[in-house]
């Protein structure tokens, strides 16, 4: 007997759609075929087939959603298999997106059901492409790549609130994770709360060149020091296992130097790639709290998300639901212009060595504009070139207390305005130099 | 393709580390109900390489169960829904051994001895079941924990029934450091007084690490103070005042700006926990309860209790640093005091723990190195639980009707949520079919008859049940696969048997997006 089926059955869906619980908000406008038409034609672009990508495509596609997009610029790696369920030992080296797209249409089989793949980068695409979604769902392991996507979503937003489009973020370490519901210019966006990111470990270069006391220091040693001297130019490749195992020997010896112990090659690997652990269960939890709110925007059913939620499951289970504040100096978002105090004796060099560090800011190659001059920029090379002497003369020489800069940087849509005061005396002050490194 | 493991499963290790990923290769986790949440829960077990899985399930799949399941394709439709899914979630990872039993769980209860769940370390029931008393009763006996998975529309709630839970390894999210600032064993007294602090040089002074700072400065403010350590929020103010006064230049010298800002440090008593104190108290460990099966944990607690007693009361050293401002050799000293004094605690706590076994007859093989030296690290750190086997109590209804009074205005009440879902439950073995929001009267009437509330049902409660009861779907995929993740991460730590795990109940509402938990 051959039964041919074009469809699954959708009878887990359906009692959602057609009956109006006490919790809906909209009640008298509520139509069950409208949601229902509004799951199978809504197009939803997924950012990331990876953790929580994968558990996001499966999802969306058992839920109703027909017109799935998704973008992932990462090959599969043998280390994704412990999480990544749509991938197999013979996928290893293929795009992930692709994969994950065939994958979830072959075991779906539903002739209406249509899943888009994009292997590349987000900032392939252009606006316009933005536009046609009705939400963004992102599973992403990168600040920059959220940050880009959501002043991008952002800047869509005309002044009568047409091209609205709700992002949808989630992220995991090990047992805990967060999710969040965004809905551009209306709440809270991702830069209002980048104060939020825990800082990467960082350890004082002094530290690593004379006094190291963990074995991180040693690692950190071979891969920020000794790398360079000894490959200049050349980028070390965390994937190659040659570069690797010297990065490993380099660090050990330099422990044993100073009977350090703990050096392993796992650890080398987890401190020079930044490894954050992960598992499929924290993936499944978080990615179905970030698909569930998209099925509560598209359908209507029942209220969303408002609009942060941690997860964390290492002690007990323990969940903290809160509306996230706007920042109303947020650059993305807001309209003011934050306060940057300066003291009078810095550089401009200076000053944007201090600027970029600070955790609402973070931008790693920062162009600075005032309001009638270029102070610095960084393209195109004749402007550099035009703009470069600025950066060994005072700041108070080239601005003024209270003047605005603009700050902007090549990888993210974002011009910061900060305002600068001054404080403090007109030349540095001896004491900092005696250095106790 | 060859992977190895170490490789494939290099993101979870750096969460449980070889011993975890040992004991999770060597667990068989039975799921009873071959349910959407069920699957995803098996899938977030395959993939990280549990030793084997057994599902429990007499039906065929039919095109509903498609529906919301990942694990079912079109072409299983007719075949055993437990080996279905069994082979489909296989292919996750095939150094999984996966297993189903295409029999009716009442009828297993029924024709089978107790010990044909001996195998299973953990089982887990999703859904309704018919017989769950006596599995439960069954299980209990068995010291095998239960988890009892439940989703209806937007919610979700998860049992935890174990009769005892106990975690060495709990990774301590508080990172305590035990260092003994106050109660210095005489070879770090003895390191602590070779340094002069007046006599280094400005470079040395400046890399003096704090725990040596802190044993000078409590020393000479204990001569000053009665012997007493500073007391109350003035005098740790003013030991505050008086460490930065030791530095040559408390704007420059990193040691001493990481000593004033960790004062909390030098200021630590050592002491026992009240946690701890209180298993100490625990009948079980009295000599005379003591047998040739108690418990390995349990003989460790009584050798913690016999090791405290010949220890001034102080638990074994865990024997681990921070990181702090030093230079490396007295770093590295310092972290060679702490070890080899955390090395003799533990060989004198195996010692004990010999005694005791001698004492009753059993071997010496039932211990490691490596489960003592995780047990001394832990001493301070370790949970114990008892649960129960109720799926609720008297005190629970009433915090539920209480619950209702504060949050009528706000109509909603989240432990209404649970009693909704046990009510469901209740419904479907009564009347053999789910709920509808036509049956709204009917479920009104069980609930009040089984947890003897008096009528009426407060409004709160009406509209939870009302909530379930129109989107009465049990595999919304998305709360399937939120508990999936959930209980999978419960299975996690007790199969590792690392991190803390629930207790007892945990209620997901999907409307509002938020948890609760209660301890039953």
């Amino acid at each position: 007997m051959s039964v041919i089926i074009d469809q699954r059955d959708d009878s887990s869906v359906l009692p959602l759609l057609n009956n109006i619980g006490p919790y809906n908000e909209v009640p008298e406008e509520y139509e069950a075929e409208e949601a229902a038409v509004a799951l199978s034609t809504t197009k939803v672009l997924v950012i990331g087939a990876g953790g929580l990508g994968c558990e996001i495509l499966k999802n969306l596609a058992l839920t109703g959603f027909k017109d799935i997009h998704v973008i992932d610029m990462d090959t599969i790696d043998v280390s994704n298999l412990n999480r990544q369920f749509l991938f197999r030992p013979k996928d290893v080296g293929k795009s992930k997106a692709e994969v994950a797209a065939k994958f979830i249409e072959e075991r779906i089989g539903d002739k209406d059901l249509k899943i888009s793949p994009y292997f590349g980068k987000i900032q392939d695409k252009p606006l316009s492409y933005y536009k046609q979604f009705g939400v963004v769902i992102c599973g992403l392991d990168s600040v920059e790549a959220r940050r880009w996507i959501n002043a991008t979503l952002v800047s869509l937003v005309d002044t009568e609130l047409n091209n609205l489009i709700p992002m949808i973020d989630g992220g995991t370490e090990g047992f805990r994770g967060q999710s969040r519901v965004i809905l551009p210019t209306l709440m809270s966006c991702y830069e209002c709360t980048l104060d939020l990111i825990t800082p990467q470990t960082t350890y004082p270069v002094c530290t690593i060149a004379n006094t190291p006391r963990l074995p991180e220091h040693c690692i950190e040693w071979a891969s920020v020091l000794e790398w360079p001297k000894m490959f200049p130019g050349r980028k070390f490749d965390a994937d190659d296992p040659e570069q690797v195992e010297w990065m490993y020997q380099t660090a050990l010896a330099r422990a044993n130097e100073f009977n350090i112990e703990g050096v392993t090659k796992s650890l080398t690997l987890g401190v020079v790639k930044n490894i954050i652990p992960a598992i499929a269960s924290t993936n499944a939890i978080i990615a179905a709290s970030c698909c569930n709110e998209a099925f509560k925007i598209i359908t209507n059913i029942n209220p969303i998300l408002n609009n942060y939620m941690m997860y964390s499951g290492d002690d007990s289970i323990f969940t903290y639901t809160y509306a996230h504040a706007r920042r109303a100096n947020c650059p993305v978002c807001g309209n003011f212009a934050k306060t940057f105090t300066a003291q009078n004796w810095w550089t401009l060099e200076r000053f944007i060595e201090e600027i970029s560090s600070k955790q609402e800011v973070q931008m790693s190659q920062p162009s600075l504009t005032a309001a009638s001059r270029f102070l610095y920029l960084r393209n195109p090379p004749h402007l550099e070139e035009s703009t470069r002497p600025n950066l060994s003369k005072k700041l108070n020489t080239l601005i003024r207390g209270g003047d605005e800069l603009v700050i902007t940087d090549p990888n993210l849509p974002i011009s910061l305005k900060l305002t600068v005061e001054f404080t403090g005396p007109e030349t540095e002050p001896d004491d900092v130099n005696s250095s106790l490194m | 393709m060859l992977i190895d493991k170490e490789t494939r499963y290099d993101r979870q290790l750096r969460l449980w580390a070889t011993t975890g990923q040992s004991n999770l290769e060597s667990s068989h986790i039975c799921l009873i109900n071959a349910s959407s949440t069920g699957s995803e829960i098996l899938k977030n077990l395959v993939l990280p390489g549990i030793g084997e899985f057994t599902i429990i399930d007499h039906r065929y799949v039919s095109s509903r169960d498609l529906s919301g399941n990942f694990f079912l394709k079109h072409r299983d439709l007719g075949k055993g829904l437990a080996e279905a899914i069994s082979v489909n979630l296989n292919e996750l990872n095939t150094d999984v051994k996966g297993h189903s039993i295409n029999r009716n769980i009442r009828a297993i209860l029924e024709e089978e001895s107790p010990e044909f769940w001996d195998t299973y370390n953990v089982v887990i029931v999703s859904e309704y079941i018919s017989g769950l008393d006596i599995l439960k009763e069954i299980l209990w006996k068995k010291r095998i924990p239960l988890l009892i998975v439940n989703t209806v529309g937007f919610y979700g709630s998860l049992n935890l029934i174990a009769n005892e839970i106990t975690v060495i390894e709990t990774h301590d999210p508080s990172r305590l450091y035990d260092l003994r600032i106050d109660k210095p064993w005489p070879e770090l007294q003895q390191f602590v007084d070779s340094i002069d602090l007046d006599a280094l040089d400005d470079t040395d002074h400046a890399h003096i690490p704090y725990i040596v700072i802190y044993i000078k400065a409590l020393d000479s403010w204990k001569q000053d103070h009665n012997n007493q350590a500073p007391q109350n929020y003035n005098e740790k103010k003013q030991f505050r005042k008086y460490i930065e006064s030791l530095s040559r230049n408390i704007n420059l010298e990193a040691n001493f700006i990481e000593a004033s800002n960790s004062i909390h440090r030098a200021l630590q008593k050592t002491e026992i926990p009240n946690s701890i104190q209180k298993l100490f108290e625990k009948v079980n460990i009295l000599d005379e309860n003591l047998t040739s099966s108690t418990p390995i944990f349990w003989i460790y607690i009584k050798a913690l209790k016999r090791f405290v007693e010949l220890n001034n009361y102080q638990l074994p050293l865990p024997g681990k640093l921070p990181d702090m401002a030093s230079d490396t050799t007295n770093y590295v000293k310092l972290q060679t005091l702490y070890r080899e004094k955390a090395k003799r605690d533990q060989e004198l706590f195996t010692a004990e723990v010999i005694r005791i076994l001698n004492a009753l007859g059993r071997s010496k093989d039932e211990i490691s190195n490596e489960s003592i030296t995780s047990f001394c690290k832990n001493s301070q750190l370790l949970f114990v639980t008892q649960g129960s086997k109720k799926l609720y109590t008297s005190t629970l209804v009433q915090e539920l009707l209480d619950n209702t009074n504060e949050s009528n205005k706000e109509n909603f009440n989240t432990l209404g949520i649970y009693f909704s879902i046990l009510t469901f439950n209740l419904f479907t073995e009564k009347y053999r079919r789910a709920p509808s929001l036509k049956d709204l009267e009917f479920f009104k009437m069980l609930f009040i008859e089984e947890f003897m509330v008096s009528p009426p049902v407060p409004s709160a409660i009406e509209a939870t049940f009302k909530e379930t009861l129109s989107h009465n779907t049990r595999s919304y995929h998305n709360l399937s696969s939120l508990m999936g993740g959930v209980v999978s991460q419960e299975v996690l730590k007790l199969a590792t048997a690392q991190y803390t795990p629930l207790d007892n109940l945990f209620v997901f509402d999907g409307v509002r997006s938020i948890s609760e938990k209660w301890k039953i």
